[in-house]
């Protein structure tokens, strides 16, 4: 086959592309890659994706194939050549619309399983979290957890520096999304995959994250001049008591500085 | 390539509608879109306003509110809107005799008609504005005036149509090898006709 | 020169309209484009106009490829970097794909059902007047210094006035409205116009399928597009007249915004793909010699798809947390309208399978339309598994997919349609050479461009960033992104300097330089004022094929002795007998007052009420006018 041939350049794009995709799946470090889940959610996501992926490039190598031995195998050799005039054929239509249904509707069955188990309500013992969204910094609340004189523990970021949500690990965390002012989207892909932030509206989702470590999330819906500053980091600690430990200073560190400004997210952002 | 609209260019089309008849067909069907879209907003926010005024009777922090509609007054214009179509009709079915002064006088009670509903809604709309609802005084004040303002200037199109068509027709030039042109102006007048009954019933008569 | 009175200017001023009327009926000089009513000039003129956008569209993806080529890019700030983004998609949406598609309607239709000319020609040139003073005027707000920037799609309530206070949504919102109102009229017209103005014997399933495709489209037009007019005044009178639609504070959801734009905009991708398909569908059977296979089924997905476009549109807000059910029942339905799609892929490798392939620039793009097509819709099936689409939803990964579907899918078609329709309309054939450089510049770079962002968007990198730090492991994809970025406008060089090379070759292409089927091939090229001399009476879907070829029982090809024979050229004025619709300034002047009452709505009301009086004007004066004298 000749490099000139338009099937050649053609195949040897999708190799590439390919080959890059299992790479890219490769490389755990990148810290936001939802090819390396860390949590059961970003987990049971990769997995659907793979589920479909693969018959997705095997019906892709089948129809580009085909195309290139199309190309090749039926150019016009000669000015007058003319083919048989084919109009069509009803067998084949049915097939080809009856097959790929059937695929479809298998893929549905997991599909539908996921949604059902993601949107959950959380578990009655869950680790409450509210995620303020805010132009353009997250803060994150533990109603759970309040000080001596009752305010509910927060964790504010500035612009230089993204906040720090920390949970312990294998514990179910419930997380309450608020929006103080515009629609932001709260995502931290190694742990789950987003969900929006709207003003007005309480939306919740849960996660449960399994290694020790911290990993890197920022706000996914655009919301102004400074979107892609608005990042944050979930700390996963080594366990439980760590975690508390952790709640513990917070909780005196504010007692010994009490007043801090930050945004409030009420009933309608206001 | 248009002709005056007689019988013989709706023939010669490959349907046998006249050009002009299958576009104001296609149009009023893609105002059905426009006017569903706001009757949608209206229904969606129906019982997300906040405080006062409302449409009936309510109660906020413990002081009920006069509920700002007059079913009675508006049933009377919802009625004046239903009887211009009566009118249009009998236009239509005059030009379509050749009665040219049929159908100036029937064309003439139709605007008429549409000319006392819009009062009739400039009246609604102002003693409500004096109780205080606006476009920006609640989530009612906004989807009603929108809706019902949008329905509003539909019919002052119409009006004005309607008008343009008696001035044609006081210069001679609207004689029966034009109905067509009465009959178009016919079946936008009926939409908007439909489009208030449908919004009198699911905004003024049917309250949750 | 004497000076004349109020009356006797009056006079004159009529005289020299009337004069231009009259010059502008002998087809030549400005004015015979300003008052065209004839829907090959109205066709050529939308297509230069969008390709002038589709440059400032590019140049504007060039800076954004610019910027994000490393992490922490200096070359353009937040601000402006998301004036770019927005006006970017907002332009190839409205001011490229769909004023192209638009001019191969208004080329092909006509012609291609045997008809003279649209339904509503002034109705035609007033979409086309329209479109231009909506693409000029959603522009002017980058002089005015203040560009949209929320996004194509403006969600709210960031698109408030206490989110975005000035000028940019307000420019943005106005020129949509205008736009919409040019497409609207377009699709009321060529819906007219197919159901009414075919060929004697031209069934409806003899019709070609690209004007099948248009007639889909025209519907999806007029029906999606009133959804979005009344989504963007419930947001232009929160703006302006702080109305509640999208106001938290009292009760309104930014949510409503989003069905809203997504109920429009779903319909909206397929308004965008399916004249497309309908490209391909020509372009496949003429370059194969054979018919395209199953035209049925191909018809019948088409409307499918129309159909079942109405039903999907949530699936661009699986994350706002509609709740299981619905997201279940979104997930469903896109992943069955990938069917229909799937459907016409496979007839149209049917169609090439067997065939007698002419590998030509026209079918290059046609089958690279085919290659990343496919590549899009597999990808689109991947967002309908709901739970994935959750880490999917708002990176690269959509942005691949989008450009997949649009630029490697509906800008390819669009090639395709050029090269393969422009010796008709001009007379001479483009150059096969720098055709196929075109062609291979481009589907390098596209794929250079577009294939990496499938990946960094799965490594987390999120849209509509103006900058991204380093060691998130999205270095490497972005700078080949914005190479293929580079590519891809050498290749859009390189089909200018196609243009100019053509413009100088002295060689007609004649009327069929291809070996077409359908009946725009049976007229010269550039076909006359009035298309066909004598209406043509049809007897077969492909009728011109059957007029060159006949079948034997085996369905071999037998050409047909003179078959081919097409209407000759006639000398200008032998066809007087021929009525065609007279030039007309009053769409102008009419389409005029829509940018001035917008324009007046943003700073000046006394501006309101002058474009509203020039609207009346035009109005009246074409509802008055004759159609043809």
């Amino acid at each position: 086959m000749s490099v000139r041939k338009p099937g050649f350049r053609l195949l040897l794009t999708l190799a590439l592309v390919l080959l890059a995709l299992l790479l890219a799946g490769c490389d755990t470090k990148d810290p936001q890659n939802t090819f390396s889940p860390v949590g059961d959610v970003a987990d049971d996501q990769r997995d659907l994706f793979n589920l479909v992926l693969w018959p997705a490039v095997v019906i892709l190598i089948l129809v580009e194939g085909l195309l290139v031995v199309a190309l090749l195998r039926f150019r016009r050799r000669s000015p007058d050549e003319l083919p048989k005039q084919v109009h069509g054929n009803t067998r084949l239509e049915l097939a080809w619309t009856i097959a790929p249904a059937l695929l479809l509707m298998v893929l549905a069955v997991p599909t539908v399983a996921s949604i059902v188990e993601l949107g959950r309500a959380p578990s009655a013992d869950a680790l409450k979290v509210t995620a303020v969204g805010q132009q353009w910094v997250w803060s994150f609340q533990y109603p759970d957890y309040k000080d001596a004189q009752g305010n509910v523990l927060t964790v504010f970021g500035t612009p230089e520096e993204p906040p720090e949500m920390h949970i312990p690990p294998d514990l179910e965390i419930a997380i309450q999304l608020q929006a103080a002012d515009v629609i932001h989207s709260f995502w931290v892909p190694k742990l789950a995959g987003k969900k929006d932030a709207i003003p007005g509206r309480n939306n919740r989702m849960w996660l449960i994250a399994r290694e020790p470590g911290t990993y890197s999330g920022q706000c996914a819906e655009f919301c102004g001049l400074a979107h892609a500053e608005m990042r944050f980091v979930v700390v996963v600690h080594e366990n439980m008591d760590d975690f508390q430990q952790w709640v513990d200073d917070q909780l005196s560190e504010e007692a010994a500085a009490p007043g801090t400004s930050g945004p409030v997210a009420g009933r309608y952002g206001e | 390539m248009q002709h005056a609209p007689t019988a013989d260019a709706a023939l010669e089309t490959s349907t046998g509608l006249d050009n002009r008849k299958l576009l104001m067909w296609l149009f009023l069907a893609s105002e059905c879109l426009f006017f569903g879209s706001l009757i949608a907003a209206y229904l969606l926010y129906r019982n997300q306003s906040i405080g006062a005024p409302c449409p009936s009777d309510c109660v906020i922090d413990g002081v009920t509110h006069e509920g700002l509609f007059d079913i009675p007054f508006t049933s009377v214009s919802a009625f004046v809107l239903l009887m211009s179509s009566v009118s249009m009709v009998l236009a239509l079915a005059a030009i379509q005799r050749a009665d040219q002064r049929g159908m100036r006088v029937w064309l003439a009670t139709t605007a008429l008609l549409g000319m006392l509903f819009i009062s009739g809604q400039a009246f609604e709309f102002t003693e409500f504005h004096r109780e205080g609802l606006s476009l920006s005084s609640n989530l009612f004040g906004t989807t009603f005036f929108v809706l019902t303002g949008f329905h509003g200037a539909h019919v002052t199109v119409g009006v004005l149509i309607l008008l343009s068509l008696l001035v044609m027709a006081f210069r001679g030039r609207l004689n029966q090898a034009q109905s067509l042109h009465v009959e178009l102006a016919g079946l936008y007048w009926h939409f908007v006709d439909v489009v208030w009954i449908v919004i009198f019933t699911l905004v003024y008569l049917i309250q949750p | 020169m004497a000076r004349l009175t109020m009356g006797q200017r009056a006079v004159t001023m009529v005289e020299a309209l009337r004069m231009a009327r009259e010059e502008g009926a002998t087809y030549r000089g400005i004015w015979s484009w300003i008052t065209t009513v004839d829907h090959k000039r109205i066709g050529v003129m939308y297509g230069v106009t969008a390709f002038a956008f589709f440059l400032v569209g590019g140049i504007e993806a060039l800076l954004l490829r610019l910027q994000l080529a490393t992490p922490n890019g200096g070359v353009l700030d937040a601000d402006t970097y998301n004036q770019l983004f927005t006006m970017h998609g907002t332009t190839m949406v409205f001011l490229v794909v769909m004023p192209l598609s638009a001019a191969f309607f208004n080329l092909l239709v006509p012609l291609m059902i045997g008809a003279r000319d649209v339904a509503f020609p002034r109705l035609n040139a007033f979409s086309y007047w329209v479109f231009l003073f909506g693409g000029l005027f959603m522009n002017a707000s980058f002089i005015a210094g203040e560009a949209p920037n929320a996004g194509w799609f403006g969600y709210a309530n960031l698109t408030s006035t206490t989110f975005s206070p000035g000028h940019a949504i307000d420019f943005w919102a106005l020129g949509l409205q205008i736009l919409g109102i040019a497409s609207m009229a377009s699709g009321f017209n060529f819906l007219v116009t197919i159901f009414n103005m075919r060929a004697p014997g031209m069934s409806l399933f003899r019709m070609p399928l690209f004007v099948w495709m248009t007639m889909v489209t025209s519907f999806l037009i007029i029906f999606a597009f009133p959804v979005i007019t009344v989504g963007l005044f419930e947001l232009l009178f929160d703006r302006l007249f702080e109305a509640n639609f999208f106001n938290p504070a009292e009760g309104g959801s930014p949510l409503l915004w989003q069905h809203m734009f997504w109920l429009f905009g779903h319909p909206e991708v397929y308004i965008l793909i399916l004249p497309a398909m309908g490209i391909v569908s020509e372009v496949l059977p003429t370059f194969s010699r054979k018919p395209l296979f199953g035209y049925p089924f191909v018809v019948f997905s088409g409307i499918a798809i129309g159909f079942m476009s109405w039903g999907v549109w949530a699936h661009h807000m699986y994350t706002t947390g509609l709740g299981t059910v619905a997201n279940s029942a979104f997930g469903i339905s896109t992943l069955l309208i990938a069917v229909p799609t799937g459907i016409k892929i496979f007839n149209w490798m049917a169609t090439l399978w067997g065939g007698s392939i002419n590998i030509k620039t026209p079918l290059l793009f046609a089958v690279g339309f085919i290659a990343m097509f496919v590549v899009g819709g597999l990808t689109g099936v991947t967002h309908s598994i709901v739970p994935s689409d959750y880490q999917q939803q708002d990176t690269y990964y959509v942005v691949a997919h989008f450009h997949q579907v649009l630029f490697g899918g509906s800008m390819f078609a669009l090639f395709a349609g050029i090269y393969y329709w422009y010796p008709k309309f001009t007379g001479r054939l483009l150059n096969e050479g720098w055709g196929q450089v075109n062609f291979w510049l481009m589907f390098i770079g596209f794929n250079l461009t577009f294939q990496p962002m499938m990946i960094s968007g799965l490594l987390g990198m999120p849209r509509r960033i103006y900058t991204y730090p380093d060691g998130m492991g999205w270095d490497v994809w972005n700078l080949t992104s914005t190479v293929g970025a580079f590519l891809i406008a050498a290749s859009v060089l390189a089909f200018i300097v196609n243009v100019i090379v053509s413009m100088r070759d002295k060689r007609p292409a004649g009327a069929d330089p291809w070996d077409g089927r359908t009946l725009e091939w049976t007229i010269p090229s550039p076909p006359p004022p009035y298309n066909f001399a004598e209406i043509p009476t049809v007897r077969a879907r492909d009728d011109f094929w059957h007029r060159k070829y006949r079948e034997d029982e085996s369905g071999r090809a037998i050409p047909v002795v003179a078959g081919a024979a097409v209407e000759e050229e006639h000398a200008a004025g032998e066809h007087h007998a021929i009525h065609m619709p007279s030039p007309s300034f009053f769409p102008l002047i009419a389409a005029l007052g829509l940018p001035m009452v917008a324009l007046g709505l943003m700073y000046d009301y006394a501006l309101v009420a002058a474009g509203a009086a020039v609207l009346v004007v035009g109005v009246y004066g074409w509802a008055l006018e004759p159609a043809s004298e």
